[in-house]
């Protein structure tokens, strides 16, 4: 009898000895009826443990399968993840020092793969474990321990920190600065002082490892090339010795560039990295770090499968295997027979542009000769023209979607495999927890992904807030609005596509954040005696909170505005005064508009002239209480109503003014 | 993680409180589907892996209900392990789907966007993108028919879902002329949206989706605003004409709008039909007429064919020379649905419109389950109606083209009882045999407060506000008590009446 009787999920793996998966039927017939209610299996958590330490002692080299298989086994017992925890942690402890990295792998596998709770488990321990393990191994496992932390960076499902920004931090700025004075809690500490030639090498290592194998997979590949070229240009001259602001201007560079690049070389989140379980499981997922021993790339392991998911699952199936070009087009340039000049996300090349013109202004290439290969000089030029990283990314997508040659024939819709999973699913790593719509990667998409949390947020709080307070069906609106609709939506949405978003995301995101704090900072004096009195912000209809402000020796309220003699919270105001500009922009466009001529031809129709509907004021905008409309509520924010302003206003062919 | 503890214990707190919980593991490609009796519910939830419910993706561990006779499925392209608590009716894996040449659908449909939206750009076109006879690259206006119990609708779903998530900011325009269905709106109206978040489902009273409401949405799908047309009837037979020209005005103003928005018209337009324009029969032959309508109002340039050799061979030799015409196949998990049920999903749906809808969870299992996406169903989704009442005269009522019921004063003079099918004929509630008493009305929007832009039949031409419903007739009094969706001023406003009966 097995120890753990498998469901049947994973009856075909291949775990043929230890009594670990007993071969059961394989679920080949699941028609109708359904199987039975799955059976019951207690084991033992202590028997359990005793079972997981004795397999990790299998784990003495760096071993693909036994990775896998103790993998799985977390996975499937996350009830016992403390224990599965506690065990690698000992066992990486107390095995010699040439054991320790196989574990690592391991413990790497399991938080990436398996994440929560396992990723929360490991990181009180990570910090001193990887520090302790890093003394004692050689420079080479060194290598590959500074490789696998590099992942960690972007290793959690949303693309942050695996552990967390502070353990990052921690272990960073003690293997690579050993500089005890550049604490600092940003993202990346290191860039000010103290860097280190070795940690530039290091990471520099792992951004080329990338291009190269870019370039593996494509040998055609002319922006892989180029990238390559300057990188290892870099490289020599790193080697060769600069200095100290240098190296900081060459590592914020490279950190500019490796996110995305490493985001995708991660496997995706947890539920993108457990595919199908009909082939062996895990034969693809395995994340990003196992060089195997005949591995002479620097960089770690990630070619052969963990840039797809899903590898096995196609190769299993009747699927046509997936072009790894095909997959790696997002973030690395994108292979294509089209002349280099189009072929990579100005993004990218931008940043590889500035690390060319680093490479100029440190002398070690002139502007006039291109040592690094030709036409690397005219793609940086050729790049800076294109700065628009919307219309980049939609030509990117354009290009994808055109590669894939299915007609709209009956042939075409049923021979044919499109690579839809990749449009679907891979290309789009990061994925809501909430509701499961996906965004793609970038910068961008990383803004639109915060803001959609942030809908989320909102929304929850609204829904909490109007318990008792009732809903109804919203009229519709009148074709007027209607019609209008689309222009103002397609502004106040932020289309993926849209020039709004993407003319400086960072920064726009960086003045909501001071516009926010800003507002939060706003304070209004609590009238004498009415310290104990607790008022309520009219628009949200929540308590302002009041406090004791020490130096001034007087209660406040927080977060608050007096406007006619009514005290609202500071942001509730801000957010229903840009709601109300909005609008007023959207009616003067109306106005402007009307004043133009009739199309005689829109005059004959049959449908009527519009006009607006005053159902009680009710029907202009229908939906939320806040008074923006509820259908653009998930996307719609306060700050792009007022960028709607700036653009052309809709054309108007109406001309019916309402009495 | 929780999920998989719970499945394995089921027989701990949802067994003992009568909720079946069982896991489901599905290879690649394949779907599980169920059926839901009246009064029942099921609780999905994605333990790992990959799903989606017609083309929308299932987040991880989220407990997804579904209620109303829902017939579901859940389809994975790479595998995945589902949590199923509840007891369908039927429920099965099918390893044989359409998705697979639906995907290959939407892919075509994607390159016809991206070519539409290049141009939009004013980008150069690529190499690798072939030179194509029409210079001017045309964004997909895709109409889809097919018989009854086909799948049309989930076909429009799947597609229209699959653009929305390609991560490009489409849009496409969701348009429903089947009247029998009522989209969004109500049975009887044939209407049309802008979705840019995918459709979820969780119950027939809601299949594309709901307009807005006052509560906070998290799905934009969840509060959409639709311009939409009365018809008034279920059948499309009823008047024809009336629905002829409706979906010319639909059209009309999805036209505009995509005029206003370069970007939202690449994004094309998506047609859901009434399956009475695939069934060729002496007693149909409007359907030429109006599926004719449907191409010229919406500029089709693709026509689906699900499933229907014949259909599909007609349709290639009307439309075939200037449209693409292709048949798709049919999903082997599309039920026959019966008048009955047919007639149940009505009652749903008005009530969805006046009241909303909570789905109860199976017996045992608390809140913090997600309704159509929807994370406090219990918050938002109960709706309260207004109910007030009004005098005759305050609202004007007709009913289009209808003599059936219409008493000889209320023809136009000089008329004998054959009517126009175009007539708008004004309803007397004080008259018995008005047929008022729990009829569903449509609120138009205001006619043109220019006198001289008005017209005898300018009724037809006005959209739809909102649905009323007369649930009390005072005769002596001439008052009657009407049923809004909010609250608002009926007087002066007009409303139309159709075939379609309030059911409680
Ligand atoms: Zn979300
Ligand atoms: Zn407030």
């Amino acid at each position: 009898m097995s120890l753990y009787p498998q469901s049947q999920a994973y009856s075909q793996a291949p775990y043929p000895a230890h009594g670990y998966g007993q071969p059961v039927p394989p679920p080949a017939a699941y028609h109708y009826p359904p199987p039975p209610v799955q059976p019951v299996f207690h084991v033992d958590p202590s028997i359990f443990r005793r079972d997981y330490m004795t397999r990790l002692n299998e784990l003495t080299i760096n071993s693909r399968p036994v990775i896998q298989s103790l993998s799985m086994i977390a996975q499937d017992f996350t009830r016992y993840a403390e224990i599965v925890v506690q065990c690698i942690e000992t066992h990486i402890r107390r095995v010699p020092a040439w054991m320790k990295l196989p574990a690592f792998y391991l413990l790497d596998a399991i938080s990436k793969n398996v994440y929560d709770p396992y990723a929360r488990y490991f990181t009180p321990v990570v910090v001193q474990l990887f520090l302790e393990t890093y003394e004692q191994v050689d420079q080479d496992t060194r290598r590959k321990m500074e490789e696998m932390l590099l992942t960690w960076r972007t290793g959690a499902p949303n693309g942050r920190e695996l552990f967390g920004v502070v353990p990052q931090v921690a272990i960073e700025r003690q293997i690579w600065s050993g500089d005890q004075t550049t604490a600092s809690s940003s993202r990346h500490p290191s860039t000010s002082t103290g860097i280190s030639a070795g940690q530039v090498l290091s990471e520099l290592d792992f951004v080329l490892g990338q291009r190269e194998r870019a370039l593996q997979s494509n040998s055609y590949d002319k922006t892989a090339q180029n990238h390559v070229a300057v990188l290892q240009q870099l490289r020599k001259l790193v080697q060769a010795g600069v200095s100290q602001p240098e190296l900081s201007q060459i590592l914020n560079q490279l950190r500019a560039l490796a996110p995305p690049a490493a985001v995708s070389s991660q496997p995706s989140p947890p539920p993108a990295a457990i595919p199908s379980y009909s082939q062996p499981p895990f034969a693809a997922p395995v994340p990003a770090a196992y060089p195997g021993p005949a591995d002479h790339v620097t960089h770690p392991a990630q070619v052969q499968s963990p840039q797809s998911p899903y590898p096995s699952t196609f190769d299993g199936l009747k699927h046509e295997p997936v072009e790894l070009p095909a997959l790696t087009s997002q973030t690395l340039p994108t292979p294509t027979a089209a002349p280099a000049a189009s072929a990579a996300p100005p993004l990218v090349v931008n940043n590889i542009t500035n690390l060319y013109n680093a490479l100029l202004k440190a002398g070690v290439v002139s502007a006039s000769a291109t040592p690094t290969g030709a036409g690397a000089t005219a793609k940086a030029e050729e790049a800076t023209e294109n700065v628009d990283p919307a219309r980049a990314a939609a030509r990117e997508h354009r290009k994808k979607v055109l590669s894939q040659k299915v007609k709209l024939t009956s042939t075409d819709i049923n021979k044919q495999r499109s690579e839809i999973v990749h449009f679907l699913y891979q290309r789009l790593p990061t994925q809501c927890k909430q509701c499961g719509i996906r965004f793609p990667e970038g910068s961008t998409a990383k803004k639109n992904m915060e803001d959609h949390m942030d809908m989320h947020f909102r929304q929850n709080r609204k829904a909490g807030q109007a318990v008792g307070r009732g809903h109804s069906r919203s009229w519709f609106v009148s074709v007027e609005d209607w019609t209008h609709d689309g222009a103002i939506d397609g502004k106040g949405k932020g289309r993926a596509n849209g020039s709004r978003l993407v003319t400086s995301s960072a920064a726009q995101a960086a003045e909501t954040a001071q516009r926010e704090a800003e507002l939060r900072a706003m304070f209004v004096v609590v009238p004498p005696g009415d310290e104990a009195k607790s008022i309520s912000c009219p628009i949200c209809k929540e308590p302002l909170k009041s406090e004791f402000m020490e130096d001034d020796e007087e209660w406040v309220w927080q977060n608050a505005v007096r406007k006619d003699d009514k005290i609202y919270h500071a942001t509730c105001h801000a957010e229903a005064l840009a709601s109300k500009t909005s609008l007023a922009v959207r009616l003067r466009n109306e106005v402007s508009s009307r004043s133009r001529s009739l199309t005689p031809e829109r005059r004959m129709r049959t449908t009527p002239p519009r006009v607006a509907i005053p159902l009680d004021g009710g029907a202009k905008v229908p939906g939320s209480p806040s008074g923006s409309p509820a259908r653009s509520s998930t996307k719609r924010k306060a700050e792009d109503d007022e960028t709607s302003g700036e653009r052309t206003p809709p054309t108007k062919k109406l001309a019916a003014e309402p009495a | 993680m929780s999920g998989r503890q719970h499945a394995e214990e089921p027989q701990s707190e949802a067994a003992s409180a009568g909720a079946r919980s069982r896991e489901w593991v599905l290879e690649p490609e394949t779907e599980y589907r169920f059926e839901l009796d009246p009064g029942t519910s099921l609780i999905i939830k994605l333990v790992c892996g990959h799903a989606e419910i017609f083309g929308a993706e299932l987040a991880e561990g989220k407990p997804y209900a579904f209620g109303s006779e829902c017939k579901g499925a859940v389809y994975t392209w790479q595998g995945c392990t589902l949590e199923v608590i509840g007891q369908p009716s039927t429920e099965y894996i099918s390893e044989e789907t359409p998705m697979s040449a639906y995907a290959n659908v939407h892919m075509a449909l994607e390159r016809m966007r991206v070519r539409a939206l290049r141009v939009v750009h004013g980008s150069p076109p690529s190499s690798n993108e072939e030179s194509e006879s029409d210079g001017d690259p045309m964004p997909p206006r895709v109409l889809v028919l097919g018989p009854e119990n086909s799948g049309k609708t989930t076909v429009c779903k799947i597609l229209t879902n699959y653009a929305v998530r390609m991560g490009q900011g489409w849009s496409p325009m969701f348009v429903n002329v089947d009247p029998s269905e009522g989209g969004w709106a109500m049975p009887g109206a044939i209407s049309a949206a802008s979705l840019d978040s995918p459709i979820q489902s969780s119950s027939p009273a809601s299949t594309l989706g709901s307009t807005a409401t006052s509560a906070p949405m998290h799905i934009s799908s969840n509060s959409l605003v639709p311009i939409t047309y009365w018809y008034g009837h279920a059948e499309t037979r009823r008047n024809p004409l009336l629905l002829d020209r409706l979906i010319r005005n639909l059209g009309e103003n999805v036209a505009e709008r995509l005029d206003n928005d370069a970007e939202g018209r690449a994004s094309g337009i998506i047609i859901d039909t009434p399956s009475s324009f695939a069934a060729s029969s002496a007693a149909n032959d409007h359907r030429q007429t109006l599926i004719k309508a449907c191409v010229d109002a919406f500029g089709i340039n693709v026509i689906l064919v699900v499933g229907h050799e014949k259909l599909n061979v007609e349709m290639q030799r009307a439309y075939g020379n200037r449209i693409t015409v292709v048949k798709i196949p049919k999903s082997g998990g599309v039920v026959e649905l019966d008048a009955g049920y047919r007639e149940r999903v009505r009652k749903y749906q008005m009530h969805n419109y006046m009241y909303g809808e909570v789905i109860e969870a199976p017996a045992g299992l608390g809140a913090g389950y997600l309704q159509a996406g929807e994370q406090t169903p219990d918050l938002t989704h109960r709706l309260a109606p207004s109910s007030s009442q009004v005098a005759f005269g305050d609202l004007t009522i007709y009913r289009i083209g209808e003599e059936t019921m219409a008493p000889t004063s209320a023809l136009p003079i000089g008329a004998a009882r054959v009517v126009s099918e175009m007539q708008p004929l004004l309803v007397d509630p004080g008259q018995p045999g008005s047929a008022l008493y729990n009829a569903v009305l449509a609120l138009l929007a205001p006619p043109n407060p220019d006198e001289s832009e008005r017209y005898d039949e300018e009724v037809l031409d006005l959209p739809v506000i909102g649905f009323l419903v007369v649930t009390q007739l005072d005769i002596p009094n001439r008052r009657m008590t009407i049923l809004t969706p909010s609250q608002g001023s009926l007087t002066g406003r007009t409303a139309i009446m159709g075939s379609l009966e309030w059911q409680e």
